[in-house]
């Protein structure tokens, strides 16, 4: 689809013609309303300040419901008490092993660093996700911002027409304390692309229709202008036009992809590969969801159904991004809400263990073929060197050239830093 | 004692506290005849109403002999009560909230009257959770009575649609989820319970009653869905406990002392200990003195279920070498098994990993207040008694909080899961809060009623605030409502309204009644015969549920009724499977996800954007089949049909300016401007937001 008649073909006209809806719908031009309060960073300074920083995009995938560390990345060899059924396999690493089900990372484990010794205080899956996806624990009184938003927050928003980031997998997002504006784009599925992104109508008579909404919403977001709502409101219709009137809109699009086989045709690996090619577009920060681990009861159906669609998307996903010389500036992770108990419940299942647990990195600035702590011997708890969320938090900001000490205030005046003064992982940087 | 029993408890309710004269008036009926009595509503049957006088006694005539109005007002309190009471306690919440407005130093009074146009779609908005009709807006116009407001209020109240919009609210606050909890059963008994039990009006104490006394399982009694939800996840299911029951938020103090209040590690366990012999599944359990005890199916012969599965293989030649088989059948004895009920036996201790405390069984205690009575009891029933006894001035002021936020927007004391043991200080407006804690005990937690009381004030009635951030100072004053933007419930049905009109409050969903009816198993009267029939019965229905809850926003029961249009079936959101999926509109316009308390978000997104400007029900509202366009090309001359587009979609009259602009269009498009104009109002952000 050509929009351009609607937001112009040249990004000044773009911009012209949107501070000019801007300004007719709130009598303020965009610079006002948001802008000045932004605060943006200067990002070349801030990387350099920070170290590390070779990460320029994120790809955070999330394991719901607690992925076990047992039949994934901390197995134990010859401890059959705990293992159950999952076997250890060797990977491309001497010395490294994962469970059996994840025969395709193993060839990549190189290129993979795994934390072992994660342990978090959270053992209820809503609150530990929440602290795995914001790295903050949940309170009543304040949401906290995914790493999406804090990253756009910081650095300033990167593309001009798409977003900053995105969820994949999930229907809603938020910004938490941060202005509506920086909301990942949520795509509740990665084969449907964008939903509604198709105008029904000629873009002449699209662009007055517009025109005539702007107008008419005049003095209503006039009247409410001591709330910020309405006003966020003009701000998502200004970037919807934009997003409609471009042709990055492709790339929500995966019927010609000649790779789709390879990741997996379920939401995982389908998600995955969106993320690459949002990556590939300059897309920061994007979250992709994969539910279905929390495993109580029957876990080795479980692991049969859930972990080989895991083990192609991920290995699928390293090795693409390395092929396109992308790996070194993408950092793919994993997380999870917590692990699982090493003992095997009297309905064949794991139960839920925050003491300790695994996550894993790659790319961005990872130095593979390692693993950093270790539970101890039955997996209960943290044997050495434990990593908390707010570390494990850090080390993300790290990979991206987060200054760690840099504060963020929410509208009530608290400051908040990335990771929530954890201390970064560096020995997984090469 | 000069007025008879009836009147005592307002004349008690404007005793409490504050010296403020007000009269409450009974009704005066007329006769056609032209006799007058004031009198209090009392009943009508068939065509006789009996009325309470001021001397106490009740006289009974033909309700015929009244005069229209008063005819009217008979019937409709027939539904809703008598309103002398609601009136008085309207007016006493408003010479509450303006003697300290009055103290203030810049608002000083209320907010001037919202006029009729907004109020009628703020009511329909705040009642029904959709915006009214064209022809809605127009019947209240129409009216002439001076009380038109107080009756429109009430004919809302009365009608289906209070229940849908309620269900909503408690959907969120409570968590309601048809699937994805505890062991993957069909919860729909469960949020069937709680449509029926709004509904009938039910009290709000006694359905807490009920959910935390609860026995049985999903087939015997659907309350217990509400601490069977969180099976496996026992503490966690008793922090939200405090955070909807009591408004404390106790979670913190699961793992750790509780950082900015009192509340330590033991208080949570104490008060955790009343659900210490709660026994929610068959398995192992900590006993009394520590030793693992391993309870069986409640209520059932020993070894019923192993019975139960041979018949199956048997008699019934169920395969349970197949997969698919062994988990359809597998799940069936799980929901069967899943029985809510108390045994002494076991005594929960607390979990191990917990440092010091690990392992120890502790007695049950309240976090506050004098302890729950246990002599004879159950601990769930002695807590239940504790929780909804009118001396818990906390249960009754946490629920009215709530209602209150519902209705302006903003809580008086904030946040409402977790506000202060010494709430009092912390709202602007105490002696409100106190009395709206009298008010729920005195109308015996009726939220119906409830709600009506709060609609009637003048302070509701206000515009919502605009000439101030309402942030600004300590506490908000109320001298009106605060802005809202819609729920998504709201959005998504009045989405539909625009649709298809009111019509859509008649479309009945799903009633999870075909899954209480395949789980309500009498394990000691019930042949292995009769039980195998419902499984098998079960084992249909669920390979299609499970098809039809991929669909988006879709339901499980089949009705001819309901729309299906783009394969999203046109019904309320309060009829769809519990939430929404993930890809649904409603989804997008922030429904909760039920895995916390309180989780829905008001905020915008592109996506929502999106589906406005382009979506499924836009489209078919601007499309070229249009019944909205339709109907409006039928008005005379171009001003009738822009003041038609705007009520439509705005509910309003347009401004002097917009009628101008819109005319223009019509004049320059015709028919074609119709659609442009209902398009531009429908993304305009007023469409969201509830003034």
């Amino acid at each position: 689809m050509d929009f351009k008649a609607l937001a112009g073909n040249t990004d000044t006209s773009r911009r012209q013609f949107m501070e000019g809806t801007a300004k007719t719908a709130l009598g303020v031009s965009m610079a006002t309303t948001y802008g000045a309060v932004l605060g943006s960073k200067n990002v070349q300074a801030q990387e350099a300040a920070a170290g590390g920083g070779k990460a320029k995009s994120l790809i955070y995938i999330y394991n719901s419901g607690g992925m076990t560390h047992l039949d994934t990345f901390d197995p134990k060899k010859n401890n059959k008490k705990v293992m159950g059924d999952t076997e250890t396999i060797s990977t491309n690493v001497p010395g490294i092993h994962y469970g059996s089900h994840l025969k395709k990372l193993a060839e990549h484990a190189d290129k993979i660093a795994v934390i072992n010794s994660m342990s978090s205080t959270n053992g209820a899956h809503a609150q530990a996700r929440y602290q795995m996806m914001t790295g903050y624990n949940q309170r009543a009184t304040i949401v906290h911002p995914h790493i999406g938003p804090w990253c756009e927050k910081y650095f300033g928003k990167r593309g001009d027409l798409l977003p900053d980031s995105v969820i994949v997998n999930r229907g809603t997002s938020n910004s938490g304390y941060l202005e509506p504006a920086l909301s990942p784009l949520p795509v509740a599925n990665p084969t449907a692309g964008i939903a509604n992104s198709q105008i029904m109508t000629s873009e002449d008579r699209f662009k007055q229709r517009m025109e005539m909404s702007l107008d008419m919403g005049k003095s209503f977001v006039e009247k409410y202008q001591h709330y910020s709502s309405p006003k966020g409101y003009i701000e998502f219709y200004d970037q919807a036009s934009r997003l409609l009137s471009s042709d990055e809109l492709e790339v929500f699009d995966l019927s010609g992809e000649k790779d789709r086989q390879k990741y997996g045709m379920n939401n995982l690996g389908q998600g995955c590969l969106l993320a690459r090619r949002l990556v590939e577009k300059g897309v920061r920060v994007i979250e992709v969801h994969n539910g279905g681990w929390d495993m109580h009861n029957g876990i080795q159906d479980s692991l049969s159904s859930r972990l080989p669609p895991f083990d192609q998307a991920v290995a699928a996903l390293i090795s693409d991004l390395d092929q396109r010389g992308l790996l070194e500036s993408t950092m793919i992770v994993v997380g999870t809400d917590f692990g699982r108990t090493s003992r095997i419940n009297d309905r064949a299942g794991r139960d839920h263990q925050p003491a300790v647990f695994s996550t894993m990195f790659a790319g961005g600035g990872i130095a593979g073929g390692q693993k950093y702590g270790k539970s101890d011997a039955d997996g209960r708890r943290v044997g050495d060197k434990k990593v908390s969320v707010e570390d494990f938090h850090a080390t993300i900001g790290y990979g991206l050239g987060i200054d760690l000490g840099y504060e963020i205030y929410s509208p009530a005046g608290r400051p908040f830093v990335f990771g929530n003064h954890g201390k970064p992982v560096t020995g997984l940087f090469g | 004692m000069k007025y008879p029993p009836f009147f005592l408890p307002v004349a008690a309710v404007l005793a409490i506290g504050l010296m403020i004269p007000t009269v409450s008036e009974a009704r005066v009926w007329t006769s056609t005849d032209g006799k007058k009595l004031e009198a209090i509503f009392e009943s009508l049957e068939g065509d006789m109403i009996q009325l309470k006088l001021r001397n106490g006694q009740s006289v009974k005539f033909p309700v015929s002999r009244l005069i229209a109005d008063d005819l009217e007002a008979a019937k409709r309190f027939a539904l809703v009560g008598d309103d002398a009471m609601t009136m008085a306690s309207a007016k006493k919440i408003d010479l509450l909230l303006a003697r300290n407005l009055a103290k203030s130093t810049d608002i000083r009074s209320f907010n001037e009257r919202l006029p009729d146009d907004l109020f009628v779609r703020r009511i329909y908005l705040d009642i029904l959770g959709r915006i009214p009709t064209r022809e809605e807006f127009q019947e209240f116009a129409d009216s002439a009575r001076e009380d038109k407001r107080a009756i429109l209020i009430d004919e809302l109240l009365a009608s289906p649609g209070r229940a849908s919009h309620l269900f909503n609210y408690f959907a969120d606050m409570y968590r309601i989820k048809d699937t994805g909890v505890a062991r993957e059963l069909d919860y729909s008994p469960y949020s069937q319970w709680w449509r029926d039990s709004l509904a009938a009006n039910v009290g709000y104490d006694k359905m807490v009653h009920q959910m935390i006394t609860a026995k049985g399982n999903l087939g015997h009694n659907p309350a217990i869905g509400f601490l069977q939800r969180d099976e496996g996840m026992e503490f966690d299911a008793f922090s939200n406990f405090g955070q909807v029951m009591m408004g404390i938020d106790i979670s913190c103090a699961q793992c750790h002392d509780h950082p900015f209040t009192d509340w330590t590690m033991e208080d949570f366990y104490q008060m955790a200990a009343f659900f210490g012999q709660t026994q929610r599944s068959m398995g192992s359990y900590k006993g009394a003195e520590g030793k693992n005890v391993r309870v069986g199916l409640p209520g059932a012969p020993e070894g019923w279920l192993n019975k139960f599965q041979n018949y199956a293989v048997k008699q019934g030649g169920i395969n349970l070498e197949d997969r698919n088989e062994r988990r359809q059948f597998g799940w069936y004895k799980t929901a069967l098994g899943l029985n809510v009920v108390d045994n002494k036996r076991i005594d929960i201790a607390i979990p191990g990993q917990i440092d010091e405390l690990g392992g120890q069984v502790v007695s049950p205690l309240t976090l506050y207040g004098e302890n729950a009575k246990t002599g004879g009891k159950s601990r769930r029933e002695a807590l239940s008694e504790w929780m909804t006894d009118p001396a818990n001035e906390r249960f009754a002021v946490n629920i009215a909080n709530r209602m209150w936020e519902r209705a302006f927007g903003r809580a008086l004391v904030e946040p409402v899961i977790d506000f202060p043991m010494d709430w009092r200080k912390h709202t602007g407006q105490p002696e409100v809060l106190e009395f709206l804690g009298q008010e729920m005990v005195r109308t015996g937690f009726d939220l119906r009623e409830f709600m009506r009381i709060l609609y009637n004030t003048q302070a509701y009635q206000g515009i919502s605030t605009y000439d101030r951030d309402v942030d600004e100072g300590r506490f908000y004053l109320f001298q009106g409502p605060v802005l809202r933007r819609m729920r998504a419930e709201q959005a998504w049905d009045s989405l539909l309204t625009l649709a298809y009109g009111s019509k859509i409050d008649e479309v009945k969903g799903g009633d999870g009644s075909f899954m209480r009816e395949v789980l309500r198993v009498d394990f000691k009267k019930d042949s292995m015969e009769e039980v195998f029939a419902k499984y098998e019965a079960y084992k249909k229905t669920r390979n299609k549920a499970q098809k039809v809850l991929v669909e988006t926003a879709s339901l499980k029961a089949k009705d001819p009724e309901i729309p299906v249009v783009d394969g999203i079936k046109m019904v309320r959101s309060s009829n769809m499977v519990q939430p929404a999926s993930a890809a649904s509109m409603l989804s997008t316009f922030g429904q909760s996800d039920r895995m916390v308390t309180d989780n829905s978000n008001f905020d915008g997104t592109v996506p929502q954007v999106l589906a406005l400007m382009n979506g499924t029900v836009t489209t078919r509202l601007t499309g070229s089949s249009s019944q909205v366009v339709e109907d409006l090309s039928k008005f005379d001359g171009p001003d009738d049909m822009v003041r038609g587009v705007f009520f439509t979609m705005l509910s309003r009259y347009p401004n002097e300016n917009e009628l101008k602009k819109g005319v223009d269009m019509m004049e320059t498009y015709g028919e074609d401007g119709i659609r442009d104009l209902a398009w531009a109002l429908l993304n305009t952000p007023e469409f969201l937001f509830i003034q």
